[in-house]
């Protein structure tokens, strides 16, 4: 008789998910998983520990001990498993599925997600970009406690969107089916708020204090060029993407070449205006 | 928070424990585009009152503006709040309504500055009500008004 016991799975709020294990806990009490194992001598499994009431299936009791996993947590952990088939399947409910299964779970657990793939998409772009913020916080720190030199501007850029696109490698196959997953319009709020909290952490790492108009033309310039080196690796074969990183550097000495030039030439007009004004004022003495 | 999407996806910004994050961003906003725009009146009234015998009050109360500005810029990049679009409307629009009330006469920018002062006391009394609901999460902001 196979040892009934269930591996220590936190419990489901959604019902439609459905567990390998057949057998249900019902009475979530310690003592029927005590009998469980009287009825089993030779199998003594040290590790299951009665611990107190265990969450039941259906959400009786209502009591959450430390074991309860949210809905979204475990749609976390199947999406983060399911990364792992996207080189094979793709950004699709097939990835979710073989995910799911590698946790234990049955295959209908996909059925919690859109059937176009696009939680997972969605999911693989917030963790990139929490990746990217710790790195950044990383070497801010690194720069405060004196371990590190600060980069100038120019080049924090490139590295910053250099270590966020190189995050795609891994998938790079798959990456346009991504990128047409993420201009689904039902998508659209997400990725772009997505897209714009990532490029407004970078800027504010680079030390982006601008408090007028700049903020909103640094922003998408970087976006500007974050979307086309993005789009050139997609078709970059060079070694390592090496033609793609002297893209991005030549668009980010454009950008800052373009903010150096705004400011010479706002400088020259007003040095024009107030050129104008002397002449006038001169005039009409 | 995501459209259609049932996932909630966890943001990169750093969200500071526990304050209503749109509440803070909308009032910080709001009150820079309102010192940014002040800042302009004056400077709008200076350029044609500039040199009569009211100048140097007007450059005085423009002073003024320019330490809450600047307290307001401080705050923005403390907050990570993004400044208002409507920025370079609110610079020209003050400039002209400035110009345009000192264009009337001495008593023309005087009750300018008067109706635009009491405008911005009675939104402030309004921000601080909300943040009293609750005092000690919003202790600095509270200080600074």
């Amino acid at each position: 008789l196979r040892c009934q016991l269930s591996p220590p799975q936190r419990a489901l709020r959604t019902s439609a998910v459905l567990r390998r294990v057949s057998e249900e806990q019902k009475e979530p009490l310690a003592s029927s998983s005590q009998q469980q194992f009287d009825s089993h001598p030779t199998d003594p499994r040290p590790e299951q520990e009665p611990q107190g009431p265990r969450p039941s299936y259906t959400g009786q009791g209502g009591q959450e001990s430390e074991d309860y996993e949210s809905e979204e947590q475990l749609q976390h952990r199947i999406l983060t498993a399911a990364l792992e088939f996207v080189p094979e399947h793709g950004w699709t409910a097939e990835a979710i599925a073989e995910g799911a299964k590698t946790l234990g779970l049955s295959v209908a657990a996909a059925g919690m997600f859109h059937s176009d793939g696009s939680e997972l998409v969605l999911h693989f772009v917030s963790q990139c970009n929490t990746k990217l913020s710790e790195l950044l916080e990383q070497e801010q720190k690194q720069v405060q406690l004196g371990e590190a030199e600060k980069k100038p501007t120019e080049q924090f850029l490139r590295d910053a969107v250099e270590a966020r696109l190189r995050m795609l490698i891994p998938y790079i196959e798959k990456w346009p089916q991504a990128l047409s997953i993420l201009l689904l319009p039902h998508n659209i709020p997400a990725s772009l708020n997505l897209l714009t909290s990532m490029i407004d952490d970078i800027w504010h790492y680079a030390g982006d204090q601008s408090t007028d108009f700049n903020w909103y033309t640094r922003r998408a310039v970087l976006t500007g060029v974050y979307n086309t080196t993005e789009l050139v690796m997609m078709q970059d074969s060079s070694p390592d993407f090496e033609d793609t990183w002297r893209f991005l550097e030549n668009r980010v000495a454009d950008a800052v070449n373009m903010g150096n030039t705004a400011n010479q030439v706002q400088s020259t007009g007003e040095a024009v205006v107030q050129g104008l004004m002397g002449a006038a004022v001169t005039v009409s003495n | 928070p995501a459209g259609g999407v049932s996932l909630r996806l966890c943001s990169t910004r750093v969200t500071l424990e526990g304050i209503n994050k749109p509440l803070i961003e909308r009032i910080i906003r709001v009150d820079h585009a309102g010192e940014y725009g002040a800042n302009r009146i004056y400077a709008g009234q200076m350029a044609v009152l500039g040199r009569s015998s009211v100048g140097p009050i007007i450059r005085q109360m423009w002073n003024q503006e320019k330490d809450h500005l600047k307290k307001f810029n401080e705050l923005m990049v403390a907050y990570r709040v993004r400044p208002t679009v409507l920025l370079p409307f609110w610079n020209v629009a003050g400039f002209v309504l400035g110009a345009g009330s000192a264009l009337l006469g001495k008593k023309g920018a005087m009750a300018c500055t008067v109706a635009v002062e009491e405008s911005i006391s009675d939104h402030y009394n309004s921000q601080i009500r909300a943040l009293m609901e609750d005092p000690e999460k919003y202790k600095d902001l509270l200080q600074v008004f």
